[in-house]
Protein backbone atom coordinates (compact mmCIF):
# COMPACT_ATOMS: atom_id res chain seq x y z
CA UNK A 1 0.00 0.00 0.00
CA UNK A 2 2.70 2.55 0.65
CA UNK A 3 4.58 1.78 -2.49
CA UNK A 4 1.17 2.39 -3.84
CA UNK A 5 0.37 5.96 -2.21
CA UNK A 6 4.48 6.98 -3.65
CA UNK A 7 3.47 5.80 -7.01
CA UNK A 8 0.20 7.73 -7.34
CA UNK A 9 2.16 10.69 -5.63
CA UNK A 10 5.35 10.69 -7.85
CA UNK A 11 3.92 9.36 -11.16
CA UNK A 12 6.18 6.80 -11.10
CA UNK A 13 5.93 2.95 -11.80
CA UNK A 14 7.51 0.29 -9.50
CA UNK A 15 10.25 -1.62 -11.51
CA UNK A 16 9.42 -4.73 -13.37
CA UNK A 17 10.40 -8.07 -11.98
CA UNK A 18 13.16 -9.16 -14.23
CA UNK A 19 14.40 -11.41 -12.21
CA UNK A 20 11.30 -13.78 -12.79
CA UNK A 21 11.16 -13.01 -16.60
CA UNK A 22 14.31 -13.70 -17.37
CA UNK A 23 14.10 -16.99 -15.88
CA UNK A 24 10.81 -18.34 -16.96
CA UNK A 25 11.03 -19.07 -20.72
CA UNK A 26 8.87 -21.71 -22.06
CA UNK A 27 11.06 -25.01 -21.72
CA UNK A 28 10.61 -27.54 -24.47
CA UNK A 29 8.85 -30.86 -23.35
CA UNK A 30 8.23 -29.34 -19.74
CA UNK A 31 3.87 -29.22 -20.21
CA UNK A 32 4.36 -32.74 -21.06
CA UNK A 33 6.71 -33.84 -18.32
CA UNK A 34 4.36 -32.00 -15.97
CA UNK A 35 1.47 -34.05 -17.02
CA UNK A 36 2.49 -37.73 -17.12
CA UNK A 37 4.81 -36.54 -13.99
CA UNK A 38 0.99 -36.11 -12.40
CA UNK A 39 0.04 -39.56 -13.47
CA UNK A 40 3.15 -41.06 -11.23
CA UNK A 41 5.38 -41.28 -14.78
CA UNK A 42 8.99 -41.57 -12.82
CA UNK A 43 10.75 -40.74 -15.87
CA UNK A 44 8.93 -37.81 -16.34
CA UNK A 45 9.44 -36.55 -12.65
CA UNK A 46 13.71 -37.26 -13.13
CA UNK A 47 12.76 -35.45 -16.59
CA UNK A 48 11.55 -32.49 -14.33
CA UNK A 49 14.47 -32.57 -11.74
CA UNK A 50 17.03 -32.23 -14.61
CA UNK A 51 15.07 -29.25 -16.07
CA UNK A 52 15.07 -27.55 -12.89
CA UNK A 53 17.71 -28.38 -10.59
CA UNK A 54 19.95 -25.84 -11.22
CA UNK A 55 17.99 -23.33 -10.74
CA UNK A 56 16.62 -24.79 -7.71
CA UNK A 57 19.92 -25.54 -5.73
CA UNK A 58 21.52 -21.91 -6.73
CA UNK A 59 18.29 -20.19 -4.71
CA UNK A 60 18.85 -22.34 -2.08
CA UNK A 61 22.48 -21.84 -2.16
CA UNK A 62 22.10 -18.03 -2.61
CA UNK A 63 19.69 -17.91 -0.01
CA UNK A 64 21.11 -20.21 2.97
CA UNK A 65 25.13 -19.71 2.21
CA UNK A 66 26.16 -23.14 2.49
CA UNK A 67 26.53 -26.01 0.42
CA UNK A 68 25.12 -28.84 2.33
CA UNK A 69 21.89 -27.43 3.78
CA UNK A 70 21.34 -26.21 0.25
CA UNK A 71 21.37 -29.57 -1.05
CA UNK A 72 19.17 -31.09 1.84
CA UNK A 73 16.54 -28.16 0.63
CA UNK A 74 16.97 -28.88 -3.13
CA UNK A 75 16.19 -32.62 -2.25
CA UNK A 76 13.18 -31.37 0.33
CA UNK A 77 11.94 -29.01 -2.36
CA UNK A 78 11.63 -31.57 -5.17
CA UNK A 79 10.28 -34.60 -2.91
CA UNK A 80 7.72 -31.88 -1.94
CA UNK A 81 7.20 -31.04 -5.52
CA UNK A 82 6.43 -34.93 -6.32
CA UNK A 83 3.59 -34.76 -3.64
CA UNK A 84 2.07 -31.38 -4.48
CA UNK A 85 2.83 -31.57 -8.20
CA UNK A 86 -1.33 -33.06 -8.93
CA UNK A 87 -2.29 -29.14 -7.19
CA UNK A 88 -0.20 -27.65 -10.03
CA UNK A 89 -3.16 -25.93 -12.27
CA UNK A 90 -1.10 -23.99 -14.59
CA UNK A 91 -2.08 -20.40 -13.25
CA UNK A 92 1.54 -19.46 -12.98
CA UNK A 93 4.55 -20.63 -15.10
CA UNK A 94 6.02 -24.44 -13.52
CA UNK A 95 9.14 -22.60 -13.05
CA UNK A 96 7.04 -19.40 -10.72
CA UNK A 97 5.23 -22.27 -8.87
CA UNK A 98 8.79 -24.15 -8.45
CA UNK A 99 10.42 -21.11 -7.09
CA UNK A 100 7.78 -19.84 -4.67
CA UNK A 101 7.57 -23.52 -3.36
CA UNK A 102 11.08 -23.60 -2.98
CA UNK A 103 11.38 -20.12 -0.83
CA UNK A 104 8.96 -21.07 1.07
CA UNK A 105 10.36 -24.04 2.12
CA UNK A 106 13.71 -22.20 2.72
CA UNK A 107 11.93 -19.78 4.68
CA UNK A 108 10.21 -22.73 6.46
CA UNK A 109 13.81 -24.39 7.25
CA UNK A 110 15.05 -20.61 8.62
CA UNK A 111 12.37 -20.95 11.30
CA UNK A 112 12.55 -24.14 12.26
CA UNK A 113 16.07 -23.38 12.65
CA UNK A 114 15.01 -20.79 15.10
CA UNK A 115 15.37 -17.60 13.22
CA UNK A 116 12.45 -15.81 13.21
CA UNK A 117 10.95 -14.01 10.39
CA UNK A 118 7.99 -12.53 11.57
CA UNK A 119 9.28 -9.66 13.19
CA UNK A 120 12.91 -9.04 10.88
CA UNK A 121 13.45 -5.73 12.60
CA UNK A 122 13.98 -7.22 16.03
CA UNK A 123 15.12 -10.85 14.76
CA UNK A 124 17.36 -11.23 12.64
CA UNK A 125 18.87 -7.73 12.66
CA UNK A 126 22.34 -8.20 12.95
CA UNK A 127 24.52 -7.40 15.96
CA UNK A 128 25.83 -4.12 15.81
CA UNK A 129 29.53 -5.32 14.46
CA UNK A 130 27.69 -6.90 11.82
CA UNK A 131 25.61 -3.71 10.84
CA UNK A 132 27.01 -1.62 8.51
CA UNK A 133 28.15 1.84 9.38
CA UNK A 134 26.56 4.83 9.18
CA UNK A 135 28.67 6.84 7.46
CA UNK A 136 29.23 7.59 3.96
CA UNK A 137 32.96 6.95 3.62
CA UNK A 138 35.80 8.58 1.71
CA UNK A 139 35.48 9.20 -1.93
CA UNK A 140 38.52 8.01 -2.64
CA UNK A 141 37.15 4.36 -1.35
CA UNK A 142 34.22 4.26 -3.31
CA UNK A 143 33.88 1.42 -5.89
CA UNK A 144 35.36 1.53 -9.01
CA UNK A 145 32.78 1.65 -11.81
CA UNK A 146 32.23 -2.32 -11.76
CA UNK A 147 32.14 -5.67 -9.46
CA UNK A 148 32.99 -8.65 -10.44
CA UNK A 149 30.56 -11.69 -9.98
CA UNK A 150 32.83 -13.99 -7.59
CA UNK A 151 33.73 -10.78 -5.31
CA UNK A 152 30.38 -10.51 -5.37
CA UNK A 153 28.98 -13.54 -4.77
CA UNK A 154 31.66 -14.15 -2.20
CA UNK A 155 30.40 -9.87 -0.16
CA UNK A 156 26.77 -11.50 -0.34
CA UNK A 157 27.79 -14.98 1.50
CA UNK A 158 29.22 -13.33 4.51
CA UNK A 159 26.13 -10.96 4.85
CA UNK A 160 23.88 -11.64 8.26
CA UNK A 161 21.33 -14.15 6.88
CA UNK A 162 18.53 -11.47 7.33
CA UNK A 163 20.31 -8.73 5.25
CA UNK A 164 21.38 -12.11 2.56
CA UNK A 165 17.78 -13.04 2.40
CA UNK A 166 15.79 -9.25 1.54
CA UNK A 167 18.89 -8.59 -0.49
CA UNK A 168 18.67 -12.00 -2.72
CA UNK A 169 15.19 -12.37 -2.99
CA UNK A 170 14.75 -8.35 -4.31
CA UNK A 171 18.31 -7.87 -6.10
CA UNK A 172 19.24 -11.27 -7.50
CA UNK A 173 15.70 -12.96 -7.37
CA UNK A 174 13.29 -9.83 -9.20
CA UNK A 175 11.02 -10.13 -5.83
CA UNK A 176 9.13 -6.84 -5.32
CA UNK A 177 8.98 -5.31 -1.51
CA UNK A 178 5.39 -6.23 -1.65
CA UNK A 179 6.18 -10.18 -2.35
CA UNK A 180 9.21 -9.96 -0.15
CA UNK A 181 7.49 -8.08 3.01
CA UNK A 182 4.18 -11.24 2.51
CA UNK A 183 6.42 -13.81 2.30
CA UNK A 184 8.46 -12.67 5.17
CA UNK A 185 5.26 -11.61 7.05
CA UNK A 186 6.75 -8.35 7.37
CA UNK A 187 6.10 -4.83 6.56
CA UNK A 188 6.94 -3.37 3.05
CA UNK A 189 9.11 -0.11 5.14
CA UNK A 190 10.67 -3.54 6.93
CA UNK A 191 11.98 -4.92 3.52
CA UNK A 192 13.06 -1.74 2.12
CA UNK A 193 15.43 -0.75 5.24
CA UNK A 194 16.99 -4.25 5.23
CA UNK A 195 18.15 -4.09 1.33
CA UNK A 196 19.24 -0.28 2.03
CA UNK A 197 21.13 -1.69 5.00
CA UNK A 198 22.25 -5.08 2.59
CA UNK A 199 23.44 -3.31 0.05
CA UNK A 200 25.10 -0.69 2.60
CA UNK A 201 26.82 -3.72 4.24
CA UNK A 202 27.93 -5.15 0.78
CA UNK A 203 29.34 -1.94 -0.09
CA UNK A 204 31.85 -1.84 3.03
CA UNK A 205 32.41 -5.30 2.31
CA UNK A 206 32.99 -4.73 -0.95
CA UNK A 207 35.68 -1.84 -0.05
CA UNK A 208 37.52 -4.02 2.65
CA UNK A 209 37.50 -7.36 1.04
CA UNK A 210 39.62 -8.38 4.28
CA UNK A 211 36.01 -8.32 5.90
CA UNK A 212 34.92 -11.49 3.98
CA UNK A 213 34.12 -14.44 5.79
CA UNK A 214 37.09 -16.79 4.97
CA UNK A 215 35.25 -20.26 3.28
CA UNK A 216 34.86 -23.06 5.23
CA UNK A 217 36.61 -25.98 3.43
CA UNK A 218 34.74 -25.17 0.11
CA UNK A 219 31.24 -25.75 1.54
CA UNK A 220 30.05 -22.14 1.89
CA UNK A 221 28.63 -20.60 -1.12
CA UNK A 222 26.14 -17.88 -2.51
CA UNK B 1 9.11 12.35 8.06
CA UNK B 2 7.28 9.53 6.49
CA UNK B 3 8.28 8.79 2.95
CA UNK B 4 5.12 9.78 1.69
CA UNK B 5 5.19 13.12 3.09
CA UNK B 6 9.13 13.67 2.43
CA UNK B 7 8.31 12.99 -1.74
CA UNK B 8 5.28 15.02 -2.22
CA UNK B 9 7.60 18.21 -1.08
CA UNK B 10 8.91 20.70 -3.56
CA UNK B 11 12.45 20.34 -5.07
CA UNK B 12 13.56 23.02 -3.14
CA UNK B 13 13.43 20.95 -0.13
CA UNK B 14 15.27 18.37 -1.23
CA UNK B 15 18.19 20.84 -2.70
CA UNK B 16 18.54 21.49 1.08
CA UNK B 17 18.57 18.15 2.51
CA UNK B 18 20.91 17.48 5.11
CA UNK B 19 23.50 14.06 3.90
CA UNK B 20 21.59 12.68 7.71
CA UNK B 21 18.49 13.46 6.37
CA UNK B 22 19.17 12.23 2.72
CA UNK B 23 20.00 8.43 4.28
CA UNK B 24 17.30 8.31 6.22
CA UNK B 25 15.20 9.03 2.85
CA UNK B 26 17.36 6.63 1.08
CA UNK B 27 15.40 3.45 1.56
CA UNK B 28 12.06 4.46 0.20
CA UNK B 29 14.42 6.16 -2.36
CA UNK B 30 15.21 3.03 -4.05
CA UNK B 31 12.19 1.80 -3.76
CA UNK B 32 10.11 3.45 -6.31
CA UNK B 33 10.99 3.86 -9.61
CA UNK B 34 13.53 2.45 -11.48
CA UNK B 35 15.74 2.21 -8.41
CA UNK B 36 17.99 5.01 -9.96
CA UNK B 37 18.25 7.71 -7.43
CA UNK B 38 21.04 9.20 -9.34
CA UNK B 39 19.21 9.67 -12.49
CA UNK B 40 16.09 11.50 -10.64
CA UNK B 41 16.06 15.10 -11.43
CA UNK B 42 14.63 16.04 -8.09
CA UNK B 43 18.33 15.04 -6.33
CA UNK B 44 20.31 16.45 -8.87
CA UNK B 45 21.66 19.59 -6.80
CA UNK B 46 21.57 18.02 -3.74
CA UNK B 47 24.11 14.76 -4.94
CA UNK B 48 25.81 17.98 -6.84
CA UNK B 49 26.35 20.06 -3.52
CA UNK B 50 27.43 16.35 -1.50
CA UNK B 51 29.71 14.15 -3.03
CA UNK B 52 30.10 11.65 -0.37
CA UNK B 53 26.41 11.36 -1.15
CA UNK B 54 26.76 10.97 -4.77
CA UNK B 55 29.44 8.12 -4.45
CA UNK B 56 27.06 6.65 -1.65
CA UNK B 57 24.09 6.18 -4.15
CA UNK B 58 26.41 5.77 -7.00
CA UNK B 59 28.08 2.22 -5.34
CA UNK B 60 24.83 1.18 -4.52
CA UNK B 61 23.43 1.70 -7.63
CA UNK B 62 26.57 -0.26 -9.18
CA UNK B 63 25.82 -3.25 -6.41
CA UNK B 64 22.08 -3.54 -7.06
CA UNK B 65 22.56 -3.54 -10.69
CA UNK B 66 25.76 -5.82 -10.35
CA UNK B 67 23.60 -8.28 -8.68
CA UNK B 68 20.90 -8.55 -11.27
CA UNK B 69 23.01 -8.67 -14.50
CA UNK B 70 25.63 -11.22 -13.44
CA UNK B 71 23.53 -13.49 -11.11
CA UNK B 72 21.53 -15.11 -14.58
CA UNK B 73 20.66 -18.52 -15.24
CA UNK B 74 24.20 -19.05 -16.58
CA UNK B 75 25.73 -18.97 -13.45
CA UNK B 76 23.35 -21.65 -11.99
CA UNK B 77 25.40 -24.29 -10.42
CA UNK B 78 24.67 -28.39 -10.53
CA UNK B 79 23.79 -29.66 -6.78
CA UNK B 80 25.77 -33.25 -6.34
CA UNK B 81 24.66 -36.37 -8.01
CA UNK B 82 23.83 -38.06 -4.29
CA UNK B 83 20.93 -35.43 -4.35
CA UNK B 84 19.11 -36.91 -6.82
CA UNK B 85 19.77 -40.51 -5.47
CA UNK B 86 18.28 -39.93 -2.16
CA UNK B 87 15.12 -38.58 -3.56
CA UNK B 88 14.55 -41.26 -5.98
CA UNK B 89 15.12 -43.48 -3.29
CA UNK B 90 13.28 -41.47 -0.94
CA UNK B 91 10.22 -41.16 -3.92
CA UNK B 92 10.41 -45.03 -4.17
CA UNK B 93 9.59 -45.49 -0.25
CA UNK B 94 7.11 -42.43 -0.49
CA UNK B 95 5.15 -43.06 -3.80
CA UNK B 96 2.53 -40.58 -3.59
Amino acid sequence: MRSMILEAQTGMQTKPNPGLFKRNPPIAGEAEAIERAKEGDPDAFSKLYALHKRRVYTLCLRMLGNVSEAEDMTQEAFLHLFRKLGSFRGESAFSTWLHRLTVNLVLMHLRKKGLNLVSLEETINPSEDDAPKRDFGSRDQQLAGSVDRVTLERAVSSLPPGYRMVFVLHDVEGFEHNEIASMLECSTGNSKSQLHKARLKLRELLRNPEQFAAPASGKEGV
Amino acid sequence: MSDSVALNHSPEIFDNMTPAEFEERLPDLFGIGNGKVSEDPRFAIFLEKNPDCAALVRDLEIIAETAAKLFGPSDDQDPADSVWDNIAIKMKNDPN
